[in-house]
């Protein structure tokens, strides 16, 4: 198998483009990695467009995840894909909003993402319509609540509060 | 040493408790729980530098039931806590627990934590508890020599006399 360059931002951009239009939200490039964001609709297509096309050829989904960017701007879904063949690196972001956190399943294109997803779903929150075995990964199966969700109260926490600073919250000045 | 009763005369005598108590200390089967970077500590121990085998703790048992002395060096979370009852419950009498570390003391860095258990205690019976994040380990040889001392003047008809300890359910 040759070894060619790794495709460029813009030439992956544009060729997404040419295929999905304006579900190809944005392109962008982040570390030397192409960065597209995408709808949801279209995402289990987006992916499957990388893993096919042979200019993407992304073989290998190194993983999935998501961050909770709030109630007003929901999940931000991530998936990180690689090709072994061109040697480049493709992220993909999805926008999930927060009342309804359901996204399609890519497990069905890498099988890698079948735990990565389950992880992604009890820590979130999110569903993924269409995985295989839909149960709790690292979670013991009585727990209840999503807990890398921000809304998610740590109960430690509530009953003595942190004495430093912590990150992302303002300090109150006296 | 399972064997003794309330009828057995011979524990009564103090040079008997002494001699009982005395092997008891020195041989203990130590068992490793290992459950995150605290074990590591727990195999410089054992190694030759430190050498615990030394105090008469002799490195892994081959399993639970051949041991006499719990190590919990890690992390204890939730969903691995009913594991570690089940390897204390299968353990013989006389048994012994070292909490090794901050973790399982009392959840150390991840006393805010959603899924580790504060506190192994809440799970087993803890005869020695060794502070640090990891302790060194020098920190256990000194826990190990703080529960001979503790072996040293244990009553044996109190101890083996039928009335096993419960675990803390």
């Amino acid at each position: 198998m040759g070894r060619s360059s790794p495709l460029s931002p813009d030439e992956a951009g544009s060729r997404l483009r040419a295929r999905f239009g304006s579900d190809v939200v944005d392109v962008a490039e982040q570390h030397g990695h192409i960065v597209a964001t995408v709808t949801r609709e279209r995402y289990h297509d987006v992916c499957r467009f990388m893993r096919d096309e042979p200019e993407l050829a992304c073989d290998y989904a190194d993983f999935t995840s998501a961050v909770d960017w709030g109630e007003e701007r929901g999940f931000e879904l991530l998936t990180h894909l690689f090709s072994t063949v061109h040697h480049h690196n493709v992220r993909l972001k999805v926008a999930v909003p927060y009342d309804d956190p359901v996204v399609p399943t890519v497990s069905d294109l890498w099988p890698t993402c079948d735990w990565h997803e389950r992880e992604t779903a009890e820590m979130f929150g999110i569903r993924f319509q269409g995985h295989p075995t839909p149960v709790k990964l690292l979670l013991a199966e009585p727990f209840e609540g999503h807990p890398l969700r921000k809304s998610f109260p740590l109960m430690t926490r509530e009953a003595k509060p942190w004495p430093g600073a912590v990150e992302g919250e303002e300090v109150e000045e006296e | 040493m399972g064997l003794i009763t309330e009828k057995t005369p011979l524990p009564k005598l103090q040079p008997v408790k002494f001699i009982l108590n005395w092997g008891r200390r020195y041989s203990l089967w130590v068992m490793n729980f290992g459950l995150a970077c605290c074990a590591i500590e727990f195999i410089a121990a054992s190694t030759s530098k430190n050498d615990f085998i030394r105090l008469g703790v002799i490195p892994t048992a081959h399993g639970p039931r051949q041991a006499d002395l719990l190590v919990v060096a890690g992390t204890l979370t939730d969903k691995m806590a009913p594991a570690l009852k089940r390897v204390y419950e299968q353990m013989p009498d006389p048994k012994y627990v070292i909490s090794f570390g901050s973790c399982s003391n009392c959840g150390g860095p991840y006393w805010d934590s959603y899924s580790v258990t504060k506190g192994v205690d809440q799970i087993v019976p803890i005869d020695v508890y060794v502070p640090g994040c990891p302790p060194r380990p020098e920190a256990l040889l000194h826990g190990i020599i703080e529960l001979q001392n503790k072996i040293k003047d244990e009553d044996i008809e109190e101890k083996f006399g039928g009335k096993v300890q419960p675990a803390v359910s």
